[in-house]
């Protein structure tokens, strides 16, 4: 499908004047592409929502590459691409359907993302080559990746860190989703794996620690990591269940349910709050 | 071709990939903390800001060799095999073979031909390898292919597989042989046996047919390079000339050159009898030389003359295979 275009093809632009409000569609969005399914991955895209929304109004289309480690998450960026026009709004109903290009576990035809891996803890070694290649090159382009902190588990991760850090890949921005939440349940009853910036600072990056659901901290700490001389982690904060009022308590973050009834409530709440936002 | 005791020659792949280099601007050269023992020190000191310290990090080193194979490059990508194909199994599946990526996987020291033991015998490499869709998987056999395969590799559109043995590489091929990655090598003819060797079984497969020719028998030896894709038109023909077929190679017997011709034989519907010569499904050890361990693990001239004289059902006992000697930098099997 040649219209589902990746955000670092060349020739695209947009603007996103409003990050907050871009974050709202995004999770309105997911919604939408969930409903049909009943249930799906939109614990990821409530977590990661005001991070892909900066992302999408800070890194540059068409030079800057995006990487989605957790392939899981690809639905946040189709949400994204299909409100900014990267792709038509029109495929985000295909979502996870037989046959569909949006696949629900982003893989190799992927659009939107220069790269997404469904096998666990992959994607900051991928945006390491992304970096290192566009230095060899003297190219003028940053990569950003989005990394769960579920994924600190897999020891790779710590090999691409260690890696970024002893070639001094400061092109490479790492959105880390912090929001507790992996498959058998909070991350830090598996694993633990804090203190997180401290770990990633002794690795050679420059962490920082911010709200992720704060949209304008978000973006800012975006935009300050350019200046920085080493590669970048922002440890963003966040729930599974943000911006979302109407979800159970008990909700699954890493696979929530989403009966009909539940699915128009969420509907309504966000498309209110949509509204709330532009009037 | 050359004759017993093979000269050798000291690393030729290092030498052969600094040429290429210097040829072409989009290879890169990745090294997992084993720069000189895969002869790319040379690489180093040629081409500094294209050669790339990975550490001892497979797995972050295949998942970063597949982003720069995205950007146009041409990653030479280099450790032992075991570490090139065990650890990072998962990696080379998603990040380079799904992807269809054209990077390039060197893995030394196959097989028992490191005395170190079974944590560093890659002696399922090619099994492996072999399994992944799209992997090109190649065994040189001498220093005269080993020089021409980089230049044989550069340009395929997908991944490939290299191992290579380390150090000392005998000249077996004449200097005029060209490496193909489409056809196999048919070096004798022979209606008796079709004897089919890759990599470092070649020397002794070409010592145990004159052992047989000695006897009377005669014997096709074809040298198979390329494992995958494998030439089956040459493997069927040269099978359907002889009487029983053998395989040959330095790695298990488990998926690897003789499971890839059993697949071939039994699909076609031949029928021939097929016996493997390799590991025997099993692992080795730690030792002071590879020699030792190619003699007990069956890897010898003599395990294939013997393998031969079994299959055919001949009289009693098979006849012993003359072992040559090698000078200080000349080569010859066990």
């Amino acid at each position: 499908m040649a219209e589902l275009a990746r955000f670092s093809d060349p020739g695209r632009s947009w603007t996103v004047p409003d990050i907050r409000r871009l974050a709202l569609s995004i999770r309105l969005r997911a919604v939408q592409m969930v409903a049909p399914h009943g249930f799906g991955y939109l614990g990821q895209a409530l977590s990661c929502a005001e991070q892909v929304a900066a992302l999408f109004a800070v890194a540059r289309p068409g030079t800057d590459r995006l990487v989605c480690s957790p392939g899981h998450y690809v639905i946040a960026f189709y949400a994204a691409a299909g409100e900014v026009g990267l792709i038509p709004a029109e495929a985000l109903f295909s979502y996870g359907r037989d046959g569909a290009a949006l696949e629900a576990i982003g893989t190799e035809r992927t659009p939107v993302l220069d790269y997404v891996c469904g096998s666990l803890g992959q994607g900051l070694s991928a945006a390491a080559g992304f970096a290192l290649s566009d230095r060899l090159r003297d190219r003028d382009a940053r990569t950003y990746a989005l990394v769960s902190d579920g994924e600190l588990e897999e020891g790779q991760v710590w090999e691409a860190a260690m890696f970024a850090a002893h070639h001094r890949l400061s092109g490479l921005t790492v959105l880390l989703d912090a929001n507790n939440s992996q498959v058998d349940g909070p991350v830090d009853t598996v694993t633990t794996i804090e203190p997180v910036a401290a770990k990633w600072a002794s690795f050679g990056w420059d962490p920082v620690e911010l709200d992720g659901h704060d949209p304008a901290a978000v973006a800012r700490a975006l935009t300050a990591a350019r200046e920085s001389s080493r590669p970048v982690v922002l440890v963003c904060r966040t729930s599974t269940a943000h911006g979302l009022d109407c979800l159970p308590p008990d909700a699954d973050g890493h696979f929530i349910k989403l009966p009909a009834d539940l699915a128009e409530r969420a509907v309504d709440e966000l498309t209110r709050k949509l509204a709330a936002s532009d009037a | 071709m050359r004759e017993l005791p093979y000269p050798t020659v000291l690393r030729p792949y290092g030498q052969a990939l600094v040429e290429l280099a210097g040829r072409r601007a989009e290879v890169v050269c990745l090294s997992g903390d084993l720069t000189r023992q895969c002869e790319i020190d040379l690489f180093a000191a040629a081409f500094p800001d294209r050669f790339i310290h990975a550490g001892m990090a497979e797995a972050n080193m295949m998942g970063v060799a597949g982003a720069l194979a995205r950007c146009g490059h041409i990653p030479f990508v280099h450790t032992f095999g075991v570490f090139a194909t065990r650890r990072p199994l998962d990696q080379v599946i998603n990040a380079i073979a799904f992807p269809a990526l054209p990077v390039r996987i060197i893995g030394f020291m196959p097989g028992v031909s490191s005395p170190g033991g079974p944590s560093h015998q890659a002696i399922d490499d090619v099994a492996l390898m072999r399994a992944i869709p799209g992997m090109t998987v190649i065994d040189v056999a001498d220093a005269v292919q080993v020089r021409q395969v980089c230049q044989a590799i550069v340009d395929l559109p997908g991944p490939v597989y290299v191992r290579l043995k380390r150090g000392e590489i005998p000249l077996i091929f004449d200097d005029g042989h060209e490496l193909s990655l489409d056809r196999a090598d048919v070096l004798t003819r022979g209606g008796d046996v079709a004897l089919f060797a890759s990599g470092m079984m070649l020397a002794p497969s070409l010592a145990a047919a004159a052992a047989l020719r000695e006897h009377g028998l005669s014997v096709s030896v074809v040298n198979v390079a390329v494992i995958k894709p494998l030439d089956t038109e040459t493997i069927i023909a040269v099978s359907a000339a002889a009487q029983v077929v053998l395989a040959a190679e330095n790695h298990s017997v488990c998926g690897g050159l003789g499971s890839a011709i059993a697949e071939v034989l039994a699909e076609s519907g031949l029928g021939r009898p097929l016996r493997r010569i390799g590991l025997r499904d099993t692992f080795a050890e730690g030792a002071g030389n590879a020699s030792y361990l190619f003699g007990k693990y069956g890897l010898s001239t003599q395990s294939i003359v013997d393998a031969a004289w079994l299959a055919l059902g001949m009289p009693g006992s098979a006849p012993a295979a003359e072992v040559t000697a090698a000078a200080d930098g000349e080569y010859a099997p066990v």
